[in-house]
């Protein structure tokens, strides 16, 4: 029999997760695909408050533009953003290695056919470590993990929440955060510059809770990489041909 | 002393020196290299695994190479050459080693995209494979309804196929075909199209095939085997086994100081555009002083030495030197020693060939292996091998109506057309294009006076509708209204065959894994057009492309070939890469051997081989000799006996070119003096080229060949720099009629002192961030966090300024070519507010440059004060018309 201080504490963890888990919903939804019609009402109605208070308000011009162009105008940035040569692709084995779909891809797929998810591509050149499905798979687990709960399922609860703090840790947690904090900078509309930048803070809020501090500070050393400056070696001039 | 072993240093370096004398009596150690050992496989250096390994066929550049992929979960890992391929005999260059990263490459597109804002304004959405085929079929719908509606076949010349490297084995004229347009528009004038047309109607094939590993005597006329020139790789092994194991000796003429005159025994540099007066000069020594083979060009020829020896006379050596620079008395030695060494060959590619009047170059050059007789003589100047296959039955007809940017009317000879002339046409209202697609094709970037094809591209009323099959964002691609990504050469199929041996071969490009993301190869795409332009087959397209897919397209074209269903058929090359095998790759001297280790001997004299009886039945012999089948030269008679020939109308090797007379060039090789020959003191002639580390434009975002060469400083001799004021680094401005650049000095030796060089490859304004160094312009977007090599080594800040923009459209008015290397320029320091890599160029002076080189064509006003040599009708030569061809 759980008392009833634990029956709270369950109630409100499992209200958490659903909390969670369609938080981010909300940012692989954003980062997966454009804006279409129904997102768009959606973020006109009922999300317009929220974002606004969690200080990613909807752009003006969002709420009361003619619906087709400013999807239009979303997909153009969308692409530019996250698709065409020279966006800041979206994917972990980019921001990893340089080169799409490597290990991080593998690494993925395992993730979630273990948790008994498939990838299924929308459009061609989509990959299992794009930054907006893992966050869907976040999205998912923290789901089953109400469901558990709400199930009373203390043990599959668990086992999930170890799963997914682990995925964050060891595959989001590295990179993601960084990752949405240049892609807020790069984006041209205020859209994606605010909803980046909530999944920067959303990801950094969530890491904090799950993270030991000293590998908090590894993680923030990860996501901070830049490039390098070089010191110019005058002997390479005349090695290089000039 | 050492107190456990008696014996001083001293004593064990003797023993060691007087070892060293019979250490390979000892026999070989358990250590063996291992890359000679572990041919064809390989290994995880993490888990051991052996790697699966898929045979392939490189497409970095266009020499067909064979290749092994390397596989480890589902990635290419590793490329390598393929160690059964006769060609490049396990080898490949560095550009083919790095190809792999071409797919992997985050600057790839990857998807469709549709252009949302104005031409290149780089907005776009992106949208499925679906979509995008459906919307370029609509665009081909409509030009065929209006041409169909107006019973006008030629609207249908409207449809544009503009491609730079085309290796679909005939896939996209049979695409065009099946629309029926004849506007299909190759690259092969900025590459070696005045070589081609110097061979082809003289002696059949576009190429010759330089027995090096063989010769005594290599004579190489502007053509860099050693890095870049056609058969690089191939060409590049067999000319160090000449010149090594074979001790040949090695001349080379070109005006720069390229790798290949590294390795040779004697380097000259001609003023640009003058090979042909020293190839003239050397055939007038050798024909004078009767050193030539008499039997061979009375048998096997068209003219006689008297006619040879008549023609050759005002070319001598002193003429050749005094428009050359090439001293005479070498010209005297190098021709006698030419003549009397056994064998020995030549070898030319664009240096000679890509000037005003190329084709006679090139014609000159071969003409010296004809009259020693050196020719199909093993170390000599031979034939190309090669295997054909063809597109499947039932074969499209073709279009109806001659197209005039298919073959430009005042270019009759130019059977490899005029690319350069189509976007002058379009903009003169001579030709219109509704629906313009481009396959391998980076036209604001490679071409000459590149500035004119981005303003082609820009305007829509000239060109309403654009689609590019690029993979990536190129100069040409970001001006594209819809851009259907093809995959990289790693994931589709394609036939292949190149005669980068004595010994002919076929080969296949397979995927080596599913294409990357679920992309789709072009052919792929095209059978998805058809089927959407044609669903029920009423339009009669469809039929041409009853597919699957790409594979199957391309399984059906190796149908057919003799010997190889025998061997395994498709699947064998699936397995083997290429087809026959001739033996393997003895690892020490790099030669095919058989089972004994001896080498496998190829084939020569192929043009003395008798004919089979039943070759002959219908056949008739002409006077000449030639033997006609069915309209067609199928061989030539020769002292009785009935030979295979050369591919020409007479069954001989044409000196004197007939195609060439009808229209008022000289039938004979000739020398004619180029503008840039009279330049002024102060001026000098531009030249470019390639490097060893790149393809002309496709390369320069490929990290490991970027590191290698990202820049290309202007070269310029020591002597003409100090005349200018000119010190190494030095910003300067180089100026043509056409506009200017600001790049950098490279004060070298290696350069002849009337020439500037500037290398291609470099100075890109698209294709991907390391080609323009956007990591440099804003870090924090184009870092890739874990990749050191982009975010943290790239210690160059320097991407090359492109020439092109002010190299002059100047063709030659027999073979098409572009003459890349006639553009007179100035050379000074940078003047004040210059920065580098400003670049100027204006369209109204390209423009008149058009009109100008209309002049020389045979059409034009310069044609005959060129050629009054030439005994001809001048008042009846040949009506103008679209869809010639020597």
């Amino acid at each position: 029999m759980q008392t009833l201080i634990e029956q709270v504490a369950h109630g409100v963890r499992q209200d958490e997760c659903k909390a969670q888990s369609a938080l981010f919903r909300l940012l692989a939804r954003t980062l997966e695909y454009e804006v279409d019609e129904a997102f768009l009402e959606r973020l006109r109605g009922e999300l317009q408050e929220p974002l606004a208070e969690s200080g990613a308000p909807v752009p003006q011009d969002m709420l009361d533009g003619d619906a087709n162009e400013i999807i239009a105008n979303l997909a153009v940035e969308y692409t530019a953003l996250f698709v065409q040569p020279g966006a800041i692709s979206p994917y972990a084995s980019v921001f990893e290695t340089g080169s799409m779909a490597q290990v991080q891809c593998d690494r993925a797929t395992r993730w979630y056919q273990e948790n008994g998810f498939a990838f299924k591509h929308r459009y061609s050149g989509e990959f299992p470590d794009h930054v907006g499905t893992m966050l869907a798979f976040v999205s998912a687990l923290f789901e089953r993990e109400a469901n558990a709960l709400e199930q009373g399922d203390e043990a599959l609860a668990e086992e999930i929440r170890q799963s997914r703090e682990r995925f964050l840790i060891e595959e989001i947690g590295g990179w993601a955060p960084g990752w949405a904090k240049v892609a807020a900078q790069a984006a041209q509309h205020p859209f994606y510059e605010h909803m980046l930048n909530l999944t920067e803070r959303v990801l950094w809020d969530e890491l904090t809770q799950i993270v030991p501090p000293r590998r908090m500070r590894e993680l923030t050393e990860k996501n901070a990489r830049g490039p390098t400056v070089i010191k110019k070696d005058p002997g390479f001039r005349k090695a290089s041909g000039l | 002393m050492n107190k456990h072993f008696p014996m001083s240093r001293r004593g064990f370096l003797k023993l060691g020196g007087s070892t060293a004398a019979v250490a390979s009596a000892l026999g070989a150690s358990r250590l063996q290299a291992m890359e000679q050992e572990l041919g064809g496989k390989d290994f995880s250096p993490v888990t051991g695994k052996l790697r699966e390994a898929v045979p392939y066929t490189c497409l970095v550049c266009n020499i067909e190479d064979g290749g092994i992929a390397y596989i480890e979960d589902g990635r290419i890992v590793k490329l390598e050459g393929n160690p059964d391929h006769p060609g490049n005999r396990g080898k490949l260059c560095a550009k083919g080693n790095s190809g792999f990263l071409h797919t992997y490459d985050p600057d790839r597109i990857m998807t469709p995209l549709l252009r949302t804002g104005k031409r290149g304004e780089g907005k776009w959405k992106r949208i499925s494979y679906d979509e995008a085929t459906t919307m370029l079929a609509a665009k081909l719908k409509e030009v065929i309804d209006r041409s169909d509606a107006a019973n006008d076949p030629a609207i249908r010349n409207e449809i544009v196929f503009k491609w730079g490297r085309n290796r679909t084995g005939g896939g996209i004229q049979r695409f065009m075909g099946a629309l029926g347009s004849n506007t299909m528009v190759g690259h092969t004038n900025i590459c070696e199209s005045s070589k081609k047309i110097g061979l082809e109607p003289g002696w059949g094939p576009d190429i010759e095939s330089a027995d090096f590993a063989n010769t005594k005597y290599a004579l190489i006329f502007g053509g860099n085997v050693t890095e870049t020139a056609y058969f690089h790789n191939p060409n590049a092994q067999r000319l160090v086994d000449g010149v090594v194991a074979n001790k040949a000796k090695l001349v080379y003429f070109d005006p720069r100081h390229a790798n290949t005159a590294a390795v040779a025994d004697e380097w000259f540099a001609p003023f640009p555009g003058t090979d042909v007066a020293v190839a003239l000069a050397m055939s007038h020594v050798i024909m004078n002083e009767k050193l030539y083979d008499d039997a061979f060009i009375r048998t096997w020829t068209n003219v006689t030495p008297e006619q040879l020896i008549a023609h050759l006379k005002t070319y001598t050596p002193e003429f050749a030197e005094a428009e050359s620079g090439v001293p005479a008395k070498d010209i005297r030695r190098i021709a006698r020693e030419f003549a009397t060494t056994k064998p020995a060959t030549t070898f030319s590619y664009r240096g000679p060939c890509k000037h005003v009047y190329g084709s006679y170059q090139e014609a000159a050059i071969q003409m010296l292996n004809v009259i020693t007789g050196n020719v199909e003589k093993k170390g000599g100047y031979c034939l190309p091998r090669g295997m054909g296959y063809g597109q499947p039955s039932p074969k499209p007809p073709g279009g109806k109506a001659p197209s005039i940017l298919g073959q430009p009317p005042s270019y009759p000879l130019a059977g490899h057309q005029v690319s350069t002339h189509m976007p002058y046409q379009l903009m003169k209202g001579d030709a219109k294009c509704s629906v313009l697609m481009t396959y391998y094709d980076n036209g604001a970037y490679t071409y000459p006076s590149s500035h004119v094809w981005e303003a082609l591209l820009k305007d829509e009323k000239l060109i309403p509708f654009y689609c590019s099959f690029s993979p990536y964002m190129s100069e040409n691609a970001e001006l594209a209204d819809l851009i259907i990504p093809d995959t990289t050469y790693l994931e589709r199929w394609d036939p292949e065959s190149m005669p980068s041996d004595l010994r002919p071969w076929l080969g296949i490009r397979q995927p080596v894994i599913k294409p990357l993301g679920n992309t789709q190869e072009w052919r792929d795409t095209t059978i998805q057009v058809v089927n959407k332009l044609d669903p029920d087959g009423k339009l009669g397209i469809k039929q041409y492309f009853a597919f699957k897919n790409g594979e199957e397209w391309v399984k059906a074209q190796f149908e057919g070939i003799p010997g190889l269903k025998e061997d395994g058929g498709f699947d064998y090359l699936k397995k083997n890469g290429v087809w026959p095998k001739y033996g393997k790759i003895d690892p020490v001297t790099g030669q095919i051997v058989d089972k004994n280790g001896d080498e496998v001997p190829a084939e020569y004299g192929l043009h003395a081989k008798e004919l089979p009886a039943s070759a002959m039945d219908g056949a008739s012999v002409e006077a000449n000799g030639a033997i006609k089948k069915g309209g067609k030269t199928i061989g030539v008679r020769v002292n009785g006996k009935n030979c295979a020939g050369f591919g020409t109308p007479s069954g001989k090797i044409e000196i004197f070119k007939e195609s060439y007379k009808k229209y008022g060039f000289n039938p004979m090789p000739v020398y004619k003096r180029l503008a840039s020959r009279d330049k002024k003191a102060d001026e000098l002639v531009l030249i470019t080229f390639k490097v060893n580390v790149h393809t002309q434009s496709r390369t320069a975002s490929v990290k490991y060949l970027a590191e290698l060469y990202h820049k290309n400083p202007a070269w310029i001799n020591p002597k003409t720099a100090a005349a200018k004021g000119i010190a190494d680094g030095d910003l300067i401005r180089v100026t043509s009629s056409v506009g200017y650049i600001v790049t950098r000095a490279h004060v070298t030796e290696g350069i002849h002192p009337d020439v500037v060089a500037i290398s291609t490859a470099c100075g890109h304004n698209s294709y991907g961030r390391l080609a323009q160094l956007k990591m440099k312009e804003k870090p924090a977007e184009y870092a890739l966090g874990g990749d050191p090599d982009v975010d943290n080594n790239v210690w160059w800040d320097d991407k090359g300024v492109h020439p092109n923009p002010i190299i002059k459209m100047q063709v030659d008015p027999i073979g098409g070519s572009q003459g890349w290397y006639d553009t007179v320029v100035t050379v000074a320091k940078a003047q004040a507010g210059d920065k580098y890599g400003d670049t100027k160029a204006s369209l109204e002076a390209s423009m008149k440059d058009y009109e100008e080189t209309l002049r020389y064509a045979y059409t034009g006003d310069m044609h005959k004060a060129n050629h009054k040599e030439v005994d001809i009708d001048w008042a009846h030569l040949p009506e103008p018309k679209a869809g010639g061809g020597h």
